[in-house]
């Protein structure tokens, strides 16, 4: 707190000091407050003279602002007719309104109307052309009324929307197209920021998406096309507003008829036979060739002499890459090719054969095509019948479907309970070691036939034992019976397990079968047939005799053109179609600007088939500056520039006559007492010395603010210079002079010492000797006030 | 009257004057001599700050010069005539106005400092030249201006720097006269730095021989010359035989080999 106090204190003896008092300090800031106020006293006239001088001239041009409405330009040597004729219009059209001729220039006559308030009006307007049309010297008019607004670049498309929300703007009179862009006219000046604004808004929120296609690869119907993407647009993007805008023709019907004529034409080439050449060996075609055919001609084409009428002949229009040169027929029909022998034709010169041709003539098969559906048309109501009744069987079949599984599976299941019990019943068989019985009965047959035997040998010798050989041998025979069952039991059981494992297996490819049988959705196949049968109630309900008639009458009626027909009709169209201005290399989109260009770029890909285009997007128009408005503002901007130079002038003038001896007298004071430094600390000194020495800073502090001053009291600026350059060049002037000072005045530093050592102060000194030796300047004038030994 | 106290002044690395010590009493005349560059004139403006001393003090009626402030320096100053070699007239006024000049700043009604002034001119034999302006005078008469100015104030101290050292040889005499006048019978005092042999030995009532910013001796003039102690008052002594030598010769009608 102490040291401000203290720096306040200092602050306040320094002003007192310097200023106050009577001193060479207030002299000097005297001398920057003259010179400042002279200074822009002088910028500002010079700009302000400049500034009159470009604007008087302006005016006598173009008129004052809003004074004329209309503009009309003629050539030179025809203005007096045409102001007589401009006159009679006007007289005719617009009474009351004034003509005034302007100057001529570059060989143009200009005329300045200015219309009664009535005749301002947007139909005026829009047929100025119309209106002032009969004025010899190929007149053009333009509109000059104010306050306007000019929109341009806005899509031919888009101009109707726009300029029905900019009418209901307030402020805002009528708009009108105004050649290529679209004019505003306002109610009055002060509504134009406001309007301006609002239209600024508008243009923000759309953008004009822009599909550019490179040379060769322009769809066939651009208006279609961008009519198809905006649609797709609105439905994929759900985008609030996407308007194929794309049409720059003067009204729309034309643009439709234009594109009418593209679907023609591309009805017609689909329609057109294509020809096949297959070309003999060492004969290669190339796109553009022309091959002849004998067509109805008497004669084969002959080498050498001209095609007659009766040939056909075909234009290569592309090869196949296995040779075979694909064409369509330019004289003739492709039905007159049963002579399939082609020649080339050079100069409409026959030239060698070349190969031999097919053809596919689409109209031809269109009408078999035709002629078989009628005849397909005519089997419809029997095959609807016989459809019927199938269905009804098969609907019974269904009906039935699931009691016959039911019925099935319970067959599975008996069949698995029979399975089961023939398991259970052989199942005791199985333990039976048959062959051990077996082996066993086989061994007491044989033991038993040894008895057998010993005993008919005992026989003969006591016959007692016939009865025991007799019980023996029909034991035995039991035996082998017994064994023989044995071997049955045993085939018994194998058969058991066999209908076992058979049983098993017919019932687990049951089970699978009747789960996929169950799996089968019987009701929908019922609701199917239903379905089905409602159709087959239509199709029998069809008027089969009329679609005959139709069928009949579409194949009569199938195009019965000749392929040369078809080609110059191909032709003619295309004619007209180039002599259009619809662009085939772009389509413009207008939408809202909140959907990107990648968003848009999956649908345009999409529609056209392939991806080799470009998207753009742009404003949907820019608020062009007023020319007026940009002639008065470049004025401003002259008069800014000139009261700038003028400034700079003046500052380096006053500098110079004024500032350079007080410059002089600071630089000596600072040498008198001068330390040389010698080495790099002295460079380094003397660098630092450049900028810092007293005098210097002097010279740029009263240059950046003499300059600075002058530059905002006269108005004055340099373009692209931002307002931190004003001081710094005033400081850079200064820094410049003060460089200077002791060549551009030179003091005697003997006068000066001699005023020193007299007791002189610096004050003293200055006015008393410096001031009155110096350059003759603002400074010596106003010293001649303090001087007292003049 | 001056007392000068180990006085120093560099120029960066140049030591001009190197711990010089003076003293000069009321009413004498001290001329300081030695060769170009010893320092001499630097010496003797730092007595009135025209150049301003590094360290030591200058003491002049009482009150010392170094440790005065910007006013009370210009107001010292003008207790103080100096009298350059160049003259340093404002060439754009009269010889009256630049008499008049100094007077009148210093608050001195006009019509008294006109009187001033033309009674100093007329002390200098200007009387004749009050409206001539410097470049319509003779550097004799110029610098008799110079005097004039310097003696308007009535200085209690004058200090001449080498006051003849731009003049001719005849027109020197008629400076010299005027030194003269204000040493002997004016008893002024007075600091002079001069070559002008003559005038130290008749006027001076002390001599001081400097070398390289140095008192190298110091005397009263027959002392100095005739017993030098110095190798510098020894090249004095040889001139000034050799100009006796030369000047009775001259006046007994022989030339030197």
């Amino acid at each position: 707190m102490k040291k401000v106090g203290k720096y306040l204190a200092k602050c306040k003896r320094i002003l007192t000091r310097s200023i106050l008092k009577n001193t060479f300090n207030r002299d000097l800031l005297m001398l920057l407050i003259v010179s400042i106020v002279i200074g822009s006293l002088v910028s500002s006239t010079v700009s302000y003279s400049a500034n009159a001088y470009f604007s008087k001239t302006l005016a006598s041009l173009v008129g004052d602002y809003g004074e004329y409405d209309i503009l009309i330009q003629v050539r030179e040597e025809m203005k007096e007719d045409s102001a007589i004729q401009i006159q009679k219009i006007i007289d005719d059209t617009f009474q009351g309104a004034r003509l005034k001729e302007g100057p001529t220039l570059t060989g143009k006559t200009n005329f300045f109307i200015a219309l009664p308030d009535q005749y301002k009006t947007k139909q005026t307007y829009e047929n100025l052309g119309k209106i002032f049309g009969s004025i010899p010297g190929g007149a053009g008019a333009g509109v000059l009324t104010e306050p306007r607004l000019t929109i341009r670049g806005v899509p031919e498309g888009a101009k109707n929307m726009l300029m029905e929300k900019i009418t209901q703007m307030e402020g805002v009179r009528f708009v009108f197209r105004d050649g290529s862009s679209v004019g505003v006219i306002m109610t009055s000046l002060d509504k134009t920021a406001a309007v301006n604004a609002q239209i600024k808004s508008i243009l923000n929120s759309y953008q004009v998406v822009e599909i550019s296609f490179p040379v060769g690869a322009e769809p066939t119907n651009p208006i279609r096309l961008g009519e198809a993407i905006a649609n797709d647009m609105q439905t994929q993007l759900k985008a609030e507003f996407a308007q194929n805008v794309s049409i720059d023709g003067k009204n729309d019907n034309m643009t439709y008829m234009v594109s009418t004529m593209m679907e023609l034409k591309r009805f017609l080439v689909a329609y057109a036979s294509q020809v096949f050449i297959s070309p003999v060996a060492g004969i290669k075609l190339t796109k553009g060739d022309t091959v002849v055919f004998q067509g109805s001609s008497a004669n084969m084409p002959t080498v050498g002499s001209s095609p007659d009428r009766g040939n056909v002949i075909v234009a290569v229009t592309g090869i196949r890459s296995d040779g075979v040169a694909e064409g369509t027929i330019t004289q003739g029909d492709a039905a007159l090719l049963s002579h399939n022998q082609g020649y080339k034709l050079i100069n409409n010169i026959i030239g060698d054969y070349v190969g031999t041709a097919t053809y596919q003539n689409p109209r031809q098969q269109l009408g078999s095509a035709l002629t078989e559906t009628t005849k397909l048309v005519g089997q419809i109501p029997g095959f609807a019948q016989d459809s019927s009744n199938m269905s009804q069987i098969a609907l019974s079949a269904l009906d039935s479907y699931g009691s016959n599984i039911g019925t099935i599976e319970k067959t599975m299941q008996n069949m698995q309970t029979a399975g089961n019990a023939i398991q259970s019943a052989t199942s005791g068989l199985a333990n039976i070691n048959t062959s051990a019985i077996q082996n066993q009965l086989d061994s007491s047959s044989r033991a038993m036939g040894g008895l057998i035997n010993t005993l008919q040998v005992v026989r003969l010798l006591s016959p007692d034992v016939s009865s025991s050989i007799d019980n023996l041998s029909s034991t035995q025979r039991g035996l082998d019976q017994i064994k023989t069952g044995l071997n049955s039991l045993d085939h018994v059981a194998a058969d058991a397990r066999q209908a076992k494992s058979t049983i098993d297996q017919v019932v687990a490819n049951g089970s699978s079968t009747l789960a996929s049988l169950r799996e089968f959705d019987i009701a929908g196949a019922k609701s199917n047939l239903l379905t089905a049968n409602e159709h087959l109630a239509q199709l029998k309900q069809l008027d089969v005799p009329l679609i005959t008639t139709q069928l009949t009458y579409m194949a009569a009626a199938a195009p019965n053109l000749k392929d040369e027909e078809i080609s110059r009709s191909v032709a003619v169209l295309d004619q007209f179609i180039d002599g259009q201005a619809i662009p085939g290399q772009r389509i413009q989109i207008l939408t809202t600007s909140a959907i990107s260009t990648d968003a848009i770029a999956p649908i345009v890909h999409n529609q056209i088939g392939h991806d080799n285009v470009s998207l753009y997007s742009s404003a949907l128009g820019v608020i062009e500056p007023n020319t007026r408005s940009e002639v008065y503002q470049l004025l401003n901007e002259v008069k800014a520039v000139l009261a700038a130079m003028a400034a700079i002038i003046v500052t380096v003038l006053f500098l110079v006559l004024d500032h350079t001896a007080v410059m002089t007298v600071i630089r000596r004071k600072r040498l008198v007492n001068k330390t040389k430094v010698r080495g790099w600390r002295g460079m380094a000194v003397r660098v630092a010395i450049t900028f810092t020495a007293p005098e210097r800073q002097y010279g740029m502090m009263v240059g950046a603010v003499m300059l600075t001053a002058i530059f905002v009291i006269s108005g004055g600026g340099i373009p692209y210079l931002p307002w931190f350059g004003v001081p710094l060049i005033g400081a850079v002037l200064g820094l410049l002079v003060a460089n200077y000072a002791e060549k551009i005045s030179p003091i005697s530093s003997e006068e000066v010492m001699a005023g020193e050592s007299l007791g002189m102060s610096f004050d003293e000194i200055m006015r008393e000797i410096v001031v009155p030796s110096g350059r003759p300047g603002l400074l010596q004038k106003l010293n001649s006030r303090k001087v007292k030994f003049r | 009257m001056l007392k000068i106290d180990h006085l120093t002044k560099k120029f960066g690395s140049l030591v001009a004057v190197d711990d010089f010590n003076l003293q000069v009493g009321r009413g004498e005349t001290v001329v300081l001599m030695g060769p170009s560059g010893c320092g001499k004139s630097t010496t003797i403006r730092t007595i009135n700050r025209l150049v301003e001393p590094d360290c030591g003090s200058i003491h002049f009626a009482g009150i010392d010069i170094t440790k005065l402030s910007e006013d009370e320096l210009m107001a010292t100053r003008k207790k103080i005539g100096f009298v350059f070699q160049h003259f340093n007239l404002i060439h754009r006024l009269s010889a009256l106005d630049n008499v008049m000049l100094g007077l009148v700043m210093a608050g001195t009604p006009p019509e008294i400092a006109r009187y001033k002034a033309t009674e100093a001119l007329t002390k200098v034999g200007l009387e004749n030249h009050l409206t001539h302006k410097p470049d319509q005078m003779s550097g004799g008469q110029q610098q008799r201006v110079g005097i004039a100015r310097a003696l308007a104030f009535e200085p209690e101290l004058m200090l001449w720097d080498e006051p003849t050292a731009s003049l001719d040889p005849i027109l020197v005499r008629e400076v010299l006269v005027v030194m003269e006048e204000l040493a002997k019978y004016r008893s002024s005092t007075m600091l002079v730095v001069t070559h002008e042999l003559s005038f130290a030995l008749h006027v001076a009532d002390r001599i001081v021989l400097m070398n390289k910013g140095k008192v190298v001796e110091e005397g009263i003039p027959s002392q100095v010359f005739v017993d030098p102690q110095s190798s510098i008052g020894q090249q004095y002594k040889e001139l000034i035989e050799y100009q006796m030598n030369t000047s009775a010769l001259t006046l007994a009608g022989k030339r030197i080999a």
